[in-house]
């Protein structure tokens, strides 16, 4: 009895723990299906959510990024939108999205490069029209001048020449050659010539420190040389005050060719300003008309071109002036002497004879091929016999018989009245007098050069 | 091409030094340009403001005296242009002019005749 009795209780409890172990498996599968609901929904919540931010990733690259990356084009300094997080959206889209920008930036560019290519083109067949016409002007008002005694022929021609100077420059811009040949001219001319090209060209004080008179830049680099220099003038007489003198010296480098200096008292340029003047005076390649701002800024872009172009230099820096400082540089090879049958133009500005240079230092000047010994043909209007000029027809038949007319002229120097003597050792004996009483009056001299004195004493 | 003539470099509206100018009636082309006094072109504070052109002029007319519109052909200039430096230079004192030579008169020829008749009788 007890034994089957046992027999059913094992069985009920075999029974019982067998569907015991059915529903915890039951549960435990339940819940592993439960978390799988959850994990699912867990991602599809994150695909949308990454789905949205991609959205939003693409709406922000077409209203922001796009745009900015454009205006970043033409203005350097435009701030640019953050590429979007590679945490939010996954590294894929942030890569196909930046590739989408860079896309949209090269066909911009490409774009941007055809249409100011076309407007080059286009300038530049209007410019060279221009150009030759008032060329044709020029001849017809210099035969005119020659035929008629208005000066307003000359005033003519002067407004003939800014507008030249101003086709010339835009047609350098739009990669045009300079559109007229030179033979090789005279260094002195060729400034003289920058200078009549400028606005404002009586301020312009040219001083000439070259011992070589005849010194010339050869044919295929006078005009564009003229034409840098005008350029470099016209910055410096407008940016300065009408009532300033704008120096232009003519040195020297060694044997590194000849340095044209330009200084002006203006209003000087920002650090900014003078990097983005500097970065133009190299002549960039694939320089863009829109990149000159609005009205152009030409200047420092044509000099660059044709010192690029041409292969003389040009440098600006803070001027002790005040102003800019623009340094023009003229390699050697670039130099010449002008042959003896071109005359100089009277205009053209002597060189200062300050003192008269050693010959020993003659060699050091610029080294021109072609010329044996540089054997300066001095102005007319020096006093000392040049047997140079004796042999030479024409024109300068006159300077000879100058010779003749320096000698009496000298030999009438020393006399002199007894009144002129008077005066002049009187002037000595109060100058001396009025020293001494300065010195004995005051205890210290504080006339010129006070101010290195006092440093001296100071220390 | 080499037969063209070399355009110009130098233009000569730079003797104006950019100021408005008034045409003088006093000089014209056949005016006759004298130097002033000779000491006054070698002494440099005396030609310390002054341009190449004006001390071009003095050196030309160093030896003598010339009429403007020869001095304009030596200089290379136009008459108007050399007209400007010569006013500058005779403002400084350093030049005079002088009134063009006066025409010669038309001889009467029937006097000619009879001074020749004249000279004929003394022989």
């Amino acid at each position: 009895m007890t034994g089957a009795v046992l027999a059913a209780l094992t069985t009920a409890l075999v029974v019982l723990a067998g569907a015991l172990w059915q529903r915890n498996r039951d549960l435990a599968r339940l819940r592993a299906a439960e978390a799988l609901a959850r994990a699912v929904e867990a991602r599809e919540m994150g695909t949308v959510r990454r789905l949205d931010a991609v959205t939003g990733e693409l709406r922000r690259l077409a209203r922001e990024r796009v745009p900015a990356a454009a205006m970043a084009l033409t203005h350097p300094h435009a701030p640019v939108p953050p590429p979007p997080s590679a945490g939010e959206i996954g590294p894929e889209a942030v890569a196909a999205l930046n590739e989408a920008l860079d896309a949209v930036l090269a066909a911009l560019g490409e774009e941007r490069e055809r249409v100011d290519a076309a407007a080059r083109a286009s300038m530049r067949g209007a410019t060279a029209k221009v150009q030759s016409l008032l060329y044709q002007i020029q001849s017809l008002l210099h035969e005119l001048q020659h035929e008629n005694d208005d000066l307003r022929l000359l005033e003519l021609d002067f407004r003939n020449e800014l507008a030249l100077r101003r086709i010339q420059a835009t047609a350098v811009l739009c990669e045009a050659w300079p559109g007229l040949a030179r033979t090789d001219s005279p260094l002195a001319e060729v400034v003289r010539g920058a200078q009549s090209r400028v606005p404002g060209y009586q301020r312009i004080k040219v001083t000439n420190h070259l011992r070589e008179q005849r010194l010339g830049v050869v044919a295929r680099a006078a005009e564009p040389l003229a034409i840098a220099l005008a350029e470099l003038l016209a910055n410096a007489t407008a940016y300065s005050h009408p009532e300033t003198e704008v120096p232009l010296t003519l040195q020297h480098g060694g044997g590194r060719g000849v340095f044209l200096v330009i200084d002006d008292a203006g209003i000087g340029m920002e650090e900014d300003a003078l990097t983005r003047a500097r970065r133009l005076l190299v002549g960039p390649e694939g320089l863009l008309l829109t990149e000159l701002g609005n009205p152009p800024q030409a200047g420092f872009a044509v000099v660059g071109r044709l010192a690029r172009q041409y292969g003389f230099t040009c440098h600006v820096e803070p001027s002790p002036y005040g102003g800019v400082r623009a340094m023009l540089r003229v390699p050697a090879e670039m130099l010449t002497v002008v042959e003896d049958e071109h005359d100089l133009s009277v205009l053209a500005p002597e060189p200062v004879q300050s003192r008269p240079t050693p010959t020993g230092r003659e060699g050091h000047g610029v080294p021109v091929p072609g010329t044996g010994e540089p054997t300066p043909r001095r102005p007319v209007d020096v006093p000392e016999p040049d047997p140079d000029t004796a042999r030479l027809p024409t024109r300068r038949r006159r300077a000879p018989r100058h010779q003749d007319a320096a000698a009496p002229a000298d030999a009438r120097t020393p006399a002199r009245t007894p009144e002129e003597a008077d005066a002049r050792w009187s002037a000595l004996q109060q100058g001396t007098v009025s020293g001494r009483n300065a010195v004995g009056g005051l205890p210290a001299p504080r006339a010129a050069g006070g101010r290195d004195h006092e440093g001296d004493e100071g220390t | 091409m080499s037969r063209a003539p070399r355009r110009r470099l130098v233009p000569a509206y730079l003797v104006t030094g950019g100021r408005q100018l008034t045409s003088r009636a006093d000089l014209d082309r056949l005016s006759v340009l004298t130097l002033a006094d000779a000491k006054l072109t070698e002494t440099p504070e005396a030609t310390a403001g002054i341009g190449p052109e004006h001390h071009r002029l003095c050196a030309l007319l160093a030896p003598g005296s010339l009429s403007l519109v020869e001095c304009a052909a030596h200089l290379g200039l136009p008459v108007s242009a050399t007209v400007v430096v010569a006013a500058d230079l005779i403002e400084s004192g350093h030049l005079h002019a002088r009134g063009p030579v006066p025409r010669a008169q038309e001889i009467d020829r029937s006097l000619v005749e009879r001074l020749l008749v004249g000279l004929r009788t003394l022989r």
